[in-house]
């Protein structure tokens, strides 16, 4: 986890605010570093996670988080990290010689000839409702998504990447006072991708805080990687309120990020 | 006009609230509920986008239990088969049955949240259809109030359900701070039907404070130019005072020029000694001056002086 995140979100592994949905969005660069820091910082928190980790390995996530001081590996063993390797899980199905799968599968919307996600959100549902001695032992779970743009390029349509995604929140935040991170991809702004764009208005209509990550306007820089802008929706949790927006410039390194305010790069002054 | 709206003196019908991303109405539409159970109208939510406990979040215990909560939001496709409001039984006649089994002999609210949620499962003629039955009124549901977001849809979707609001509420975030008192929570575009068919708009700056009660901060609509300075412009400036020399006149001389005749007006004298004839016929008496010339040669000598 990266602790000038952290400053800026004004949350700790102690104290974190719970019943969030919050939505991570990137143009022009990558924003899988919000992801990772998620994860360890959930996992240093103490409590339930589980990943649907759809773009990459369970080993790229681990070396990750090994620079970043948590162990999935052992995470998972101790059974606080659940986690759903999409890539291996998705050959498995579409390489099966056997009947269509059932779709309460996780991935047998792959197969299906109505992609629908119930599956899906009943493997979320299975892995996070825990017994009592396990709610005892964690804290609040949380479901974090990486990422909800790739189910779209799987021929899913968005009203069921939507209806997926109330689910989970009903389930998630409101049910069981957890929190929930998803990372949606809004690539081709010029070409006006409908879907992607639909999918990205109706989450944040939904969640509390979104963290906007995009290149630079000018184009590639060595000091500074993109900016990030930091919204907290005013009317989430029912509360009223305008929206308050902060904007950050970061630059990626090898064992963290560091934010700093625009025009404040080490590199410039 | 909001204000009024909100009251319920205007706007009854169908009332749509148009947001989007940057500015979020459900503060709004909290308010139109928290009005109304003040008013002890019962107030029937359908809830679809966020749970109960969210939307009562706000509302003292004695309003929120006058509300009643149909709850679509747990599960509306029925994955869980927990048997509560489905987004397939939305229809105007299936909300009709559910309100009159509240026993409430009073018309009703109906507030929908939101007719996005229906319109992204349910096809827009089926929700417009239905839209326009609970708002004619009649039985049980005095008026109807909807939250629709408005870049989740075509502008075509949009246009058709706000054509048959008796009110759209256009909320825009504001940029920078309006006014220093208090934080508006963005600006709002008000188009009312009346019944006579006449449309007004009004465009005003608004609040949300901690108990939905709703505030109109500043009126934006009627840009008046500010009122002419009439301090100093009543009074004629007397253009002959601060000279150095004397432009007034004394008592004397405004009456000698009073009194003076000027060359060419028409008086008796004048009038009299040209109507009456002369006798001689007009004679002509000419002296010549010192500096006449009396020029032999002058080829005028036909003239018989």
């Amino acid at each position: 986890m990266f602790p000038e995140l952290n400053n800026i979100l004004n949350t700790s592994p102690d104290k974190f605010e719970q019943g969030q949905f919050i939505l991570v969005s990137d143009s022009k660069t990558d924003g899988t570093f919000l992801i990772h820091h998620f994860i360890s910082f959930y996992l240093k928190a103490g409590c339930r996670v589980c990943v649907l980790g759809l773009v990459q390995s369970f080993s790229h996530y681990s070396a990750v988080g090994q620079r970043l001081g948590v162990s999935l590996p052992q995470a998972r063993e101790k059974g606080q990290l659940v986690f759903l390797e999409g890539l291996r899980g998705s050959l498995d199905v579409l390489l099966q010689d056997g009947p269509i799968p059932d779709t309460a599968q996780p991935l047998g919307f792959l197969r299906s000839p109505v992609p629908e996600l119930r599956g899906l959100f009943e493997f979320v549902q299975s892995s996070l409702s825990s017994t009592e001695e396990e709610v005892a032992a964690w804290g609040p779970p949380v479901l974090i998504v990486d990422d909800l743009s790739v189910l779209l390029s799987l021929g899913v349509s968005p009203g069921a990447v939507l209806d997926f995604m109330h689910y989970c929140r009903v389930a998630v935040c409101s049910r069981m006072q957890g929190n929930m991170v998803t990372l949606v991809h809004n690539e081709e702004e010029e070409l006006g991708d409908e879907d992607s764009e639909l999918l990205l208005r109706s989450l944040t209509h939904q969640s509390s805080l979104t963290l906007q990550v995009q290149g630079l306007a000018t184009g590639y820089c060595r000091d500074i990687h993109g900016q990030m802008e930091l919204r907290w929706r005013g009317g989430s949790q029912g509360r009223p309120g305008r929206d308050q927006v902060k904007l950050f410039q970061y630059k990626v390194q090898d064992k963290g990020v560091s934010f700093f305010a625009r025009g404040t790069s080490s590199a410039v002054l | 006009m909001l204000v009024e709206i909100i009251q319920g003196s205007e706007g009854g019908g169908l009332v749509v609230i148009k947001d989007s991303a940057e500015c979020d109405g459900r503060s709004l539409l909290k308010g139109f509920i928290k009005a109304a159970v003040l008013r002890n109208e019962p107030v029937h939510v359908l809830g679809f986008e966020v749970s109960e406990d969210e939307l009562c979040t706000g509302l003292d215990s004695g309003p929120a239990s006058r509300l009643v909560f149909h709850d679509g939001y747990s599960d509306p496709l029925q994955w869980l088969g927990q048997g509560k409001l489905s987004v397939q039984d939305y229809s105007a006649q299936n909300m009709r049955n559910r309100i009159s089994q509240s026993d409430d002999p009073k018309v009703v609210t109906l507030v929908i949240d939101s007719l996005s949620w229906l319109l992204l499962h349910t096809p827009p003629t089926a929700v417009c259809q239905s839209l326009q039955e609970l708002s004619r009124g009649g039985l049980k549901v005095k008026r109807v109030v909807a939250l629709l977001h408005s870049d989740l849809h075509e502008q075509g979707v949009v246009g058709s359900v706000c054509h048959m609001a008796t009110a759209v509420v256009t909320v825009t975030p504001v940029s920078g701070s309006v006014s220093a008192e208090a934080e508006p929570n963005g600006i709002v575009r008000t188009l009312l039907r009346r019944k006579t068919g006449r449309v007004s708009r009004e465009e005003e700056c608004y609040s949300v404070r901690e108990d939905f009660s709703v505030q109109i901060l500043r009126d934006l609509s009627t840009r008046k130019q500010p009122a002419p300075d009439s301090r100093g412009e009543t009074k004629q400036d007397d253009p002959a005072a601060n000279l150095t020399f004397n432009l007034r006149l004394s008592e004397d001389e405004r009456r000698a020029r009073e009194n003076l005749s000027l060359p060419f007006t028409f008086s008796e004298e004048k009038k009299s000694s040209l109507l009456q004839p002369r006798s001689g016929g007009g004679r002509i008496l000419y002296e010549p001056d010192a500096s006449d010339d009396f020029d032999q040669e002058d080829p005028d000598d036909d003239l018989d002086i």
